[in-house]
């Protein structure tokens, strides 16, 4: 088993590093952009090269790279084109705040997607399932950004139960941190539980039609059991692997709902970075992203991996 | 025992004609937007540029359906204008990732080894980044503009693709036709183009009907984000982003933009999911 970890956690070293330079190669795929676009397009050539050669901009590709990364590494994430102000306390400050809106997401998805995906498989081929379907199909449709304008629209400015934006710690004020984080949380869980509820009714069936389920109904054991203690317990580990790849589609959706609701968190660094043109804030908002959505996935794998008997047994020499 | 471990099969009576319905009312929603984007001038009542003074942020009346927007435009024209950027950014994106994942996968799979370890490793770490970010990681370098949103957007897409065609590709190999077709001394670049290509055409068709949806999705994201459709151009999501500061006073700049961006989204899932069913019924459940 601790082999298996120490395996998993040494294959995902080279997964970061690849990732890295897949965004490094993406900011900087036009070469020069980064001075033209910090100083406008009126900027004279020696007024560009000396830009360059302030940021280390005049260096060949992999020697920034190389520096950047070393800088990462000691976790110096570089200072803001724009104000010198170093990147990286600024990250550890928004964090927090994209980490809360992203779980209370994944939670609200989840607590709609387990439930309705079990009954529908439950009553598979049926109106029910048929009518949950649907509804799931309608829900994958809705651009997460339309729902939360509609969101907006109702609850802050129609019925003013609450605030249509702006943050506070939850440390500091819970109840109202939580009435500021409903609205783009609900966002992004809603239009994410679609996709989970697809993947939690398939598990489900699979495991229905399975051969222990249909011992432990030979036994006796009441419907209510069956899937409450086999069935739903099962079919959970597949819903879960298959879940943390949605884990980073809705991440990666935290860059338009956060800017949408004034929240100070990573995925509006990202868009301040774009705005801006200041890459090395962009770059590292965006490094901080990829590294949590990697990191959710290569972790639910892990466990995957642990609960699967198979594997345990087989790696232990069991 | 009840049903509940019955086989996925083929749906069942009433619900089979339910599955058929949604496959038409999604080609219903495709064919009523691709109408729209086809044919905007003709349909659209008003000019999607015309500003009128006189009539800024009208409610939904005879003259303009659909109301106006804070410049007095006609919102519904400057909707069915909107389609025909959605439909242009999509095909053209769809486009680049199909022709992009295709040659990567049939190349990755009909070579093998090396090749296809780095490839398939490549996409895969492309695969892992939320699209989004990338779209707009891309588009700030590639800089905003809409041929750039095609591209970003087609980027994206490679990978699914990549995956899809290596799959069908290997299937195809294991064939004994493609065997006769080495034995008879075909290069490999027929073999690849007359013997594998037509059999993996299919489910990267299927494919693609969805990722039409995504491409329409990711198009109106970065219009809203202001990285794709520049204003005054029509387009979904620009109108939805620029709309939503007047939403106090006129809802309907929140609504309808967001709506059209749904219907099409829903038009092009439904399509793409029955075109799966009717495809490969195993596929379903």
């Amino acid at each position: 088993m601790l082999r298996l970890i120490a395996f998993r956690l040494l294959a995902f070293v080279p997964t970061l590093i690849a990732a890295s330079i897949v965004l490094f190669i993406a900011i900087n795929v036009v070469p020069g952009s980064a001075a033209k676009a910090a100083l406008g397009i009126d900027a004279t050539p020696q007024a560009i090269a000396r830009f360059e050669h302030q940021h280390g901009l005049d260096r060949p590709l992999h020697v920034q790279y190389l520096a950047w990364l070393a800088g990462v590494l000691r976790g110096d994430f570089g200072s803001s084109f724009q104000n010198h102000v170093p990147v990286g306390p600024e990250l550890l400050a928004r964090l927090p705040v994209t980490l809360e809106l992203a779980l209370l997401a994944f939670l609200i998805a989840n607590l709609i997607a387990v439930p309705l995906g079990a009954i529908a498989a439950y009553f598979h081929q049926r109106r029910t399932d048929f009518t949950i379907t649907f509804a799931a199909t309608v829900m994958g449709a809705i651009p997460n950004f339309w729902l939360a304008t509609l969101l907006i629209l109702l609850f802050a400015l129609t019925w003013r139960w609450l605030p249509a934006g702006g943050y506070v710690p939850f440390t500091e004020e819970p109840l109202r941190n939580l009435s500021m984080m409903i609205m783009p949380a609900l966002s992004l869980g809603i239009v994410s539980s679609a996709l989970l509820l697809r993947i939690m009714r398939s598990a489900m069936l699979e495991v229905l039609s399975s051969d222990y389920i249909r011992t432990a109904r030979a036994k006796g054991a009441g419907q209510g059991v069956v899937i409450r203690r086999h069935a739903i317990r099962n079919a959970l580990i597949p819903f879960l692997t298959v879940g943390a790849v949605e884990f980073g589609f809705l991440f990666g959706g935290v860059v338009i709902i956060e800017d949408m609701f004034l929240l100070p968190g990573i995925g509006s660094l990202v868009l301040v970075g774009i705005i801006n043109r200041d890459y090395p804030v962009l770059l590292a908002a965006a490094l901080v992203i990829t590294v949590v959505v990697l990191s959710a996935n290569m972790i639910v794998d892990l466990i995957g991996s642990m609960l699967d008997p198979r594997q345990v047994h087989g790696r232990s020499g069991g | 025992m009840t049903d509940l471990a019955a086989p996925a099969g083929r749906p069942r009576g009433r619900f089979a004609g339910s599955r058929h319905g949604l496959l038409a009312l999604g080609g219903v929603l495709v064919g009523g937007v691709v109408l729209a984007a086809l044919f905007a001038n003709w349909i659209a009542p008003y000019s999607p540029y015309e500003l009128n003074v006189a009539a800024m942020l009208q409610g939904p009346s005879a003259a303009h359906w659909l109301g106006t927007d804070e410049l007095g435009r006609d919102v519904l024209s400057r909707t069915i204008f909107a389609a025909r950027i959605s439909v242009e950014v999509a095909l053209v994106a769809v486009g680049v990732g199909l022709l992009g994942g295709t040659v990567i996968g049939i190349v990755a799979a009909y070579f093998g080894g090396m090749l296809d370890m780095l490839l398939m490793r490549l996409m895969e770490l492309l695969f892992s980044f939320p699209a989004i970010l990338l779209a707009v990681i891309l588009m700030a370098s590639l800089g905003t503009s809409i041929l750039n949103a095609m591209i970003a957007i087609g980027i994206i897409f490679i990978p699914g693709f990549s995956r899809l065609a290596r799959a069908a590709t290997q299937a195809v190999l294991r064939q004994q036709y493609v065997d006769a077709a080495r034995t008879i001394g075909m290069s490999d670049a027929r073999i690849l183009g007359r013997e594998i290509l037509p059999n993996v055409v299919t489910p990267l068709l299927v494919e693609a009907a969805v990722a039409f949806a995504y491409a329409v999705l990711l198009e109106s994201a970065l219009s809203f984000l202001g990285l794709g459709a520049q204003p005054p151009e029509p387009s979904w999501g620009n109108m939805l982003n620029t709309g939503r500061g007047f939403m106090a006073q006129a809802p309907w700049l929140g609504i309808v933009p967001g709506m059209a961006m749904f219907l099409c989204v829903l038009g092009f899932n439904l399509l793409g999911d029955g075109l799966r069913d009717f495809f490969d019924p195993h596929l379903r459940d």
